[in-house]
């Protein structure tokens, strides 16, 4: 295959490669690495949903060129067309599993409404004034029994895989959506009664597999969260092993106490890497994934104390929301909503991550005015993450949810989220907060917003895969 | 046949103010949501389905019927009076309290 050869040998123009055929994405993470220029902007989707301000969700278009004079500010908004969507994973039609497709291109954004099944398609070719220019509408599909769209993930071929999280009425179980390269659902693409609860994927092509994580049904998350839910079973703690091109579940690892809802799934980008992580959000640990002669194992390999705090009754959890790795596949980042840090962990070796630095903003524990004490509050703590390709800026967002927002963060309606950044040394180990780097969507034109997951036009560290 | 009822809607005052009110009129036949949005009054929603509770509002006086089961509901969130505007039929005329507030009720911080 072309994709193992070196990429010294390819043309370091930007988005071409040394591939038989023209496509989408980099030929390799290392290529990625060499070849993508800086981010300039990114996009952010943006909410009002369960918030008095009477308007749609937007996805922002976010000025991240500090040689820019808009620099830290929203530049352009594509507001949805309908109201109450909750706006909250997305992702790119093509990525580079999709390199060797001719003709295709890394264009077009799927948003999904996680509360309105709703998916909108997003042509980014102006990159900084994207446009609507497709809607999938719930009835359509309820019609395949499955709702609450999750992630968004390019599958080999020009095909979009979008992970459900019910059935078409917000009860288990919930399955996987197909669209094809025309934005149109293909079908359902695992056979039904595979898995009890969904949540994230990511699938690892050499390998043959796709693991798969737990939330919950949505009626059981949709409302906010109950430790009685907990209590009666209805969060997950487990991760499916998938058969990739069977689209079967061949393994069920059970995570159990110490692996109560297994969010986001992160594979090292290397190809032939057959390790990745998994956080699990409630008992805040983290835990390792591997294959040893065809069997996968889970290993917790991080664990997060919970910490007293004045105002609560009991220890609170770090809640683990989001995890990436490096494009160098050498630095696992993650993010502690709750307590309020984000951890930088050196995963040179998989097996046995090494604590390199850590830093606070916000949440419980960190500082309220992180950024300066002129500068707006910080109110919830990190939650999504996004990395540079070349490792060296980390940006993050608040919201986690809108009504899991109100239970733990109720200000953060008032005021909005925030998107933070810092500048990471990957030389070093060490990540230093960006005083000068603060986006305030608590300054929106209809209200303050809260604000999601993060992502570039050229791919990141959580949209490739590669083949 | 539909008969048409009077919908008293009552935010909660912020600040020690008083919160506005605006009265709708929904047929039997329609949500209460519906019926709020032809007359072009905002209020939150999000599945539509009865199962994600974002719409909730609480019945002050009146009937309602939910055409479906409230699936976003827990039962003694349904005691207490909470419905689900998105799949909720006026039976007679009603006062309902709404706004994203009364949906924060549902939840509490479990720890705190």
């Amino acid at each position: 295959m072309s994709d193992i050869e070196s990429p010294e040998s390819g043309a370091h123009e930007h988005h071409e490669h040394h591939h038989d055929v023209e496509g989408p994405g980099y030929a390799t993470p290392q290529a990625a690495i060499e070849q993508a220029d800086r981010e300039k902007i990114s996009y952010v989707p943006s909410l009002y949903v369960g918030t008095d301000v009477d308007a749609p969700d937007f996805l922002s278009v976010v000025d991240v060129d500090p040689d820019s004079t808009t620099y830290c500010e929203v530049i352009d908004t594509v507001e949805m067309p309908n109201k109450g969507d909750e706006l909250h994973h997305f992702g790119w039609n093509a990525c580079s599993s999709s390199c060797h497709v001719e003709g295709l291109e890394r264009r077009h954004l799927v948003v999904p409404g996680q509360r309105s099944s709703r998916l909108h398609i997003v042509d980014t070719k102006n990159r900084e004034s994207p446009e609507i220019v497709d809607v999938i509408e719930p009835e359509e599909v309820y019609e395949y029994d499955l709702s609450a769209p999750h992630t968004v993930h390019c599958i080999p071929d020009g095909e979009i895989l979008v992970s459900m999280l019910g059935d078409k009425d917000g009860d288990l179980p919930g399955g996987f959506l197909e669209l094809n390269d025309d934005f149109e659902i293909e079908g359902r693409w695992d056979p039904p009664g595979e898995i009890g609860m969904n949540y994230d994927f990511w699938y690892q092509p050499r390998h043959n597999v796709m693991v798969s994580s737990e939330w919950a049904a949505p009626k059981t998350y949709y409302p906010g969260f109950d430790l009685e839910d907990v209590e009666k079973g209805n969060y997950g703690h487990e991760i499916n092993i998938w058969d990739w091109t069977n689209r079967t579940v061949e393994q069920t690892i059970d995570l159990g106490e110490e692996g109560l809802i297994p969010l986001e799934v992160r594979f090292l980008h290397s190809p032939e890497a057959a390790h990745g992580y998994v956080g699990a959000a409630l008992s805040s640990n983290m835990f390792h994934f591997y294959e040893r002669e065809k069997e996968w194992f889970a290993e917790k390999v991080i664990n997060v104390e919970p910490r007293e705090h004045e105002d609560w009754d009991m220890p609170v959890p770090g809640l683990i929301t989001d995890l990436l790795v490096s494009m160098d596949d050498r630095y696992l980042f993650f993010s502690n909503w709750l307590h309020g840090d984000v951890r930088m962990y050196d995963v040179s070796d998989p097996k046995n991550p090494r604590l390199a630095d850590q830093l606070w903003a916000g949440g419980l524990f960190g500082p309220r005015h992180p950024t300066g004490e002129d500068d707006r509050e910080v109110i919830a703590g990190p939650q999504m993450l996004q990395l540079s390709i070349d490792g060296e800026r980390l940006y993050w967002t608040t919201s986690l949810f809108s009504t899991w927002d109100n239970q733990f963060y109720p200000e953060e309606a008032e005021r909005g989220s925030v998107m933070l950044k810092a500048d990471v040394n990957p030389r070093k180990g060490t990540m230093t907060l960006d005083e000068d780097f603060l986006v305030d969507f608590g300054e929106m034109p209809n209200g303050p917003a809260r604000a999601h997951e993060i992502r570039w036009p050229d791919g990141d560290c959580t949209s490739d895969v590669w083949q | 046949m539909s008969d048409r009822h009077r919908i008293e809607l009552r935010w909660r005052g912020r600040n020690g103010r008083t919160g506005r009110t605006e009265i709708v009129r929904a047929e039997s036949d329609e949500s209460i949501l519906d019926a709020a949005e032809r007359a072009d009054v905002g209020l939150p929603f999000g599945c539509r389905t009865g199962a994600c509770a974002t719409c909730t509002g609480r019945l002050l006086t009146g009937k309602i019927e939910h055409l479906r089961p409230p699936r976003g509901l827990k039962n003694d969130s349904k005691e207490d009076g909470y419905v689900l505007l998105c799949i909720a039929r006026a039976k007679s005329d009603c006062e309902i309290e709404v706004g994203s507030d009364v949906q924060t009720d549902l939840v509490t911080n479990p720890w705190k």
